[in-house]
């Protein structure tokens, strides 16, 4: 798919604002149906394969500020947002769970969220796992993969191999790619007449009673345009979309109550060399799931010597092994909550977020375990990431480790935003309708993470999708293409 | 948009500081690398948003001022070894971005900052 260029003023019946995980589900679904769609995209086109993965250079290309983010809080949390075309899903780690059916019951439940029928969002998973391609390694795991499932099997802790959204040109990992929105559905989207615009950010909505109308927007040499539409679909991400919102001022419950999976990370040494630099092991550890989540990051030697960073004086000679050691995190199911504010003359949202006391209990105990894990997998030692953290060798270390540990001292960080414009008909804690459209506006949908009414305690991008393509499908069911 | 003006000042502001670190933390880094883990800190630095922006201009202005007193190298030297809350901060974010620049760029250095 090409992206066009941006030009001062632009039209669409349909305007989608970004093109990631919903926003490219979103254009497809109304492509297809017949509507005029303009998808912009504020980051730019970044071809597959052209950009190292996991790397600095790609932090640079796709990843919004760098990947320099912050939530505020004690501690605060560091989060990443991806900030190109096909957005968090071009430089995510491809790891696909199926929307857990029961949470979608709960949602359905405690948020009033009409018509909101498990079978009908599994169906649909089912039909992006085909276009996704999500499948299996295949052949062995990586060896940093299967520190996780060894160590798990010696603990007796369930452990199971995620499937991912990869196309394997032959029969081994390193084959592997990645089945993004650039390579799915923008194209698909395109197929069915939708334009996409990159390089060009929506600043504002023109909003008059209810309706809006217009979008401003800057472009990528700073000149600033309009693009007139009939429908918006507000598809920025966790954090952008509400602060868009708040922007325009659309008032209600928006970017009050954002959802994260808080984790922290170790790393952990072996006998023998196991690093591979532009992957991410497919393993993880369920057994304390929902509440706690273990598997492995992305390590490459830049990365590890992040990891190593907060405690440098007595762990920066375990750098020169880098090839010996991977990176691995303890994810939480958080009960704190963050929120987005967009500040009047301020370019990006305030972000917040607090841990509750439980949370960062959690947070401890998840170290703990899953440095137990690492010492029952084979490492000869373990690398905590918190300032004062010692490095664990043995139980007895574990011990130290548990008592020296705090939250208020780690690196706390989070790939994993959701829930800041939540749907459902609840509007004391709900942003959109039981389908995305804003509460009090005719024309204004969110189709994102954002409106998922909580963490979802697995990764969610599978589940991001699949509400996505539920409701643009109800909106094409009920809306008339002009055409 | 920030204007050009104002990058420029946090580059200025940022740099020597870092500099300071890197020197401090990594004796052996070479001269020319250690320029360019500057120039990356600094580059970031510039694109962070907004309000994490604001506030690490404030911080940063009082390392530099720090900085200038006689002695005062020493001193932000010391301040950047303690983990001071909010404070400790700024030099927790040079110091991540620039580790994470040299093993990213050069796997093999060594502790010190030497090239193996
Ligand atoms: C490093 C990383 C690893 C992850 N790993 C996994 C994983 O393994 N499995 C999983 O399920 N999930 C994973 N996730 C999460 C997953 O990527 C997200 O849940 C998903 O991408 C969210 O989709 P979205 O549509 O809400 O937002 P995004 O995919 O982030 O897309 C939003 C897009 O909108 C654009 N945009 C924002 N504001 C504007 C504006 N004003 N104007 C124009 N464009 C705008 C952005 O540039 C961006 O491209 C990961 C995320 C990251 C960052």
């Amino acid at each position: 798919m090409n992206s066009t260029a941006a030009t001062a003023q632009m039209h669409a019946e349909v305007l989608v604002i970004g093109s990631g995980a919903g926003g490219a589900t979103t254009a497809a679904v109304l492509a297809q149906a017949g509507f005029d769609v303009l998808i912009v995209e504020e980051g730019e086109w970044i071809e597959q394969g052209s950009v190292v993965p996991f790397s600095l250079q790609q932090m640079d290309f796709q990843y919004r500020a760098g990947g320099v983010t912050v939530a505020l809080g004690l501690p605060s949390i560091a989060y990443t947002e991806g900030r190109c075309a096909g957005g968090g899903t071009e430089i995510n780690s491809g790891l696909y769970r199926r929307p857990p059916e029961d949470l979608l019951q709960r949602w359905a439940t405690d948020f009033c969220i009409n018509d909101l029928r498990p079978e009908e969002v599994m169906s649909i998973a089912n039909e992006v796992e085909q276009v996704i391609s999500v499948s299996l390694v295949p052949g062995p795991p990586s060896a940093p993969s299967d520190v996780l499932r060894r160590g798990a099997e010696r603990l007796g802790w369930q452990n199971s191999e995620i499937p991912r959204w990869m196309k394997y040109a032959s029969g081994d990992a390193s084959s592997g790619q990645r089945q993004s929105m650039t390579r799915t559905y923008l194209p698909q989207a395109a197929s069915h007449g939708a334009r996409l615009v990159t390089g060009c950010r929506i600043d504002q909505l023109q909003m008059a009673d209810g309706k809006a109308t217009r979008a401003t927007t800057t472009l990528g040499d700073g000149r600033h345009g309009t693009i007139d539409f009939r429908h918006v679909f507000v598809c920025g991400g966790a954090i952008q979309s509400p602060a868009l919102l708040q922007r325009s001022r659309i008032a209600g419950y928006i970017g009050r109550s954002l959802a994260v999976h808080p984790t922290v990370k170790l790393t952990a040494r072996f006998a023998d060399e196991l690093n591979v630099p532009g992957d991410v092991p497919v393993h993880q550890v369920k057994e304390f799931a929902p509440d706690l989540s273990f598997g492995g990051s992305a390590s490459q030697p830049g990365l590890v010597a992040l990891a190593l960073s907060d405690q440098w004086r007595t762990f920066s000679r375990a750098i020169t092994d880098w090839r010996r050691m991977s990176i691995y995190y303890a994810a939480i199911t958080s009960e704190g909550r963050g929120r987005v504010r967009a500040v009047r003359g301020l370019r990006d949202p305030i972000v917040t977020y607090a841990l509750t006391r439980r949370d960062r209990a959690l947070l401890g105990s998840g170290l703990s375990r899953l440095a137990l894990l690492m010492l029952e997998a084979g490492a000869d030692e373990v690398y905590p990431s918190f300032r004062g953290a010692p490095v664990v060798r043995n139980r007895r270390d574990l011990a130290t480790m548990q008592s020296t540990f705090s939250a208020a001292k780690a690196s706390v960080m989070t790939v994993h935003l959701c829930s800041t414009v939540p749907m459902g008909e609840d509007t004391r804690r709900c942003g959109a309708n039981s389908f995305g459209r804003v509460h009090d506006t005719t024309n204004v949908w969110v189709n994102d993470a954002s409106l998922l009414p909580t963490a979802p305690g697995v990764n969610p991008q599978g589940t991001v999708m699949a509400l996505a393509i539920r409701n643009a499908r109800r909106f094409a069911a009920t809306e008339r293409p002009r055409g | 948009m920030p204007s050009a003006s104002r990058l420029r000042r946090l580059d200025t502001i940022v740099g020597p500081f870092a500099d300071l670190l890197l020197t401090a933390d990594l004796p052996q880094l070479p001269d020319a690398r250690r320029a360019e883990v500057v120039e990356f800190v600094q580059r970031r630095a510039n694109g962070v948003p907004s309000f994490t922006r604001f506030g690490l201009t404030v911080i940063a202005l009082l390392y530099r001022g720090v900085m200038a007193a006689p002695g005062g190298r020493l001193v932000a030297r010391f301040l950047a070894s303690k983990s001071i809350p909010l404070l400790g901060e700024y030099p927790r974010l040079i110091r991540s971005l620039g580790y994470a620049y040299v093993w990213d760029r050069w796997p093999d250095t060594l502790p010190t900052g030497a090239a193996s």
